[in-house]
C-alpha cells in the first residue's frame, strides 16, 4: 500500500502552530494613553510641512484618530555682536536663529500601538529636526481613594447627651 | 583705518567676468532658508537643544579633511546630515581621477572618519563634469 508509506515518515497530524518571532503575547494588561503628544522642532518650515503630511498619513493608515495638528509661532534667538577683533565698538553684527514648531496630538493609544508609531516616525525623522514626545497615561483610581471616607467607617451609635 | 560700510561676509566680489561662481557663492547669507539652503543639517542650533558648537567643530575638520582627500575635485560645499548617530557627508566631485581610486577614496575616507567620531559615516558622491556656472562675476 503506497499511501500509507509515503505518510509514514512525514509530521502531517503533529505540526506545531508557526509564531512570529517578532510578535509576544503576553497576559498583562496594556497601559493606555489618553493622549501622545508630539512636539516637532526644526529650522526649515517646509522640511516639517511635509514632515506633518507624512506623520498624519502614517497615523490615518495605522487606525489611530489624531486630536490636532497645532502650530506654534515661531521663536527667534538674535544674538549682536562685535563686527571686528579688536574695536569699533559702534560697529555690529546680527545672527538671528529661528526655530518653527509642529505639535502632533493623538488620541486613545495602547502602550504597543504607540511603541510601533513612535518607532516608524522616529526612524524616518529628516535631519536637522528634533522631536520631543508626552505620553498621557490613564490609570485606575487607587484603591484607597475609589470609596468615599465617611461610607467605609463604622457606624458610630448615637449616644444619648444627658443634660 | 576704519571700517568699510559694507559687509564682506561670504559675498563673492565683482570682478572682470570672468570668474566662475556657483549658485552656493553666488548668494549672500541672508538668503538661507530663502533661495539657499542650509550646507550643515543638525539639531544643535535649535531652542532648547545642546551641542552646537561641537557640531561646528566637527564640521570645520570635516570640511578640511574633505578638501585634503579630494585635492582639487571638489565641485561644491560638502552638505552635511546628521541622523541619529550616523553622519552622511553629500559631495559634488569632478571626474579628474578614475572611479577605481574614488572608491579607494571613499572607503579610506569612512574608516577614517568613522575611527575619529566614533560614529557610522556614509560618504555619498557624485560627479560632474565641471563646475555648473550660475554667473561669471
Amino acid at each position: 500500500n503506497l499511501m500509507g508509506t509515503r505518510l509514514a515518515g512525514s509530521h502531517v497530524d503533529t505540526q506545531e502552530p508557526k509564531t512570529n518571532p517578532l510578535v509576544c503575547i503576553s497576559d498583562e494588561p496594556e497601559t493606555l494613553y489618553k493622549r501622545l503628544s508630539i512636539l516637532v522642532k526644526g529650522h526649515d518650515k517646509a522640511v516639517l510641512d511635509s514632515y506633518e503630511y507624512f506623520a498624519v498619513l502614517a497615523a490615518k493608515e495605522l487606525g489611530i484618530s489624531v486630536e490636532k495638528v497645532d502650530k506654534p509661532p515661531k521663536t527667534i534667538e538674535r544674538l549682536t555682536l562685535l563686527k571686528s577683533v579688536h574695536i569699533y565698538k559702534k560697529h555690529r553684527v546680527q545672527y538671528e536663529m529661528r526655530t518653527h514648531y509642529m505639535c502632533l496630538e493623538l488620541k486613545y493609544l495602547t502602550s504597543s500601538t504607540a511603541a510601533v508609531y513612535l518607532e516608524y516616525v522616529q526612524r524616518n525623522l529628516p535631519e536637522g529636526v528634533a522631536m520631543e514626545v508626552k505620553k498621557t497615561k490613564i490609570e485606575k483610581i487607587p484603591e484607597h481613594i475609589r470609596k468615599p471616607v465617611w461610607d467605609t467607617l463604622p457606624q458610630v451609635e448615637e449616644t444619648e447627651v444627658k443634660s | 583705518t576704519p571700517l568699510s560700510p559694507q559687509t564682506r561676509a561670504a559675498r563673492v566680489r565683482v570682478g572682470k567676468g570672468d570668474k566662475l561662481v556657483t549658485y552656493e557663492q553666488a548668494h549672500p547669507p541672508h538668503y538661507i532658508g530663502h533661495r539657499k539652503g542650509w550646507l550643515s543639517l543638525h539639531t544643535g542650533n535649535l531652542c532648547g537643544e545642546a551641542g552646537a558648537a561641537q557640531r561646528a567643530v566637527e564640521d570645520a575638520f570635516l570640511r578640511r579633511f574633505l578638501h585634503g582627500t579630494f585635492p582639487g575635485l571638489l565641485a561644491d560645499a560638502a552638505v552635511l546630515k546628521r541622523r541619529g548617530n550616523l553622519l552622511v557627508i553629500c559631495a559634488l566631485l569632478g571626474r579628474a581621477l578614475p572611479p577605481h581610486k574614488l572608491y579607494f577614496l571613499q572607503g579610506y575616507a569612512e574608516t577614517l572618519l568613522g575611527h575619529f567620531y566614533k560614529c557610522p559615516v556614509r560618504l555619498e558622491l557624485q560627479t560632474v563634469p565641471a563646475r555648473v556656472p550660475y554667473k561669471y562675476l
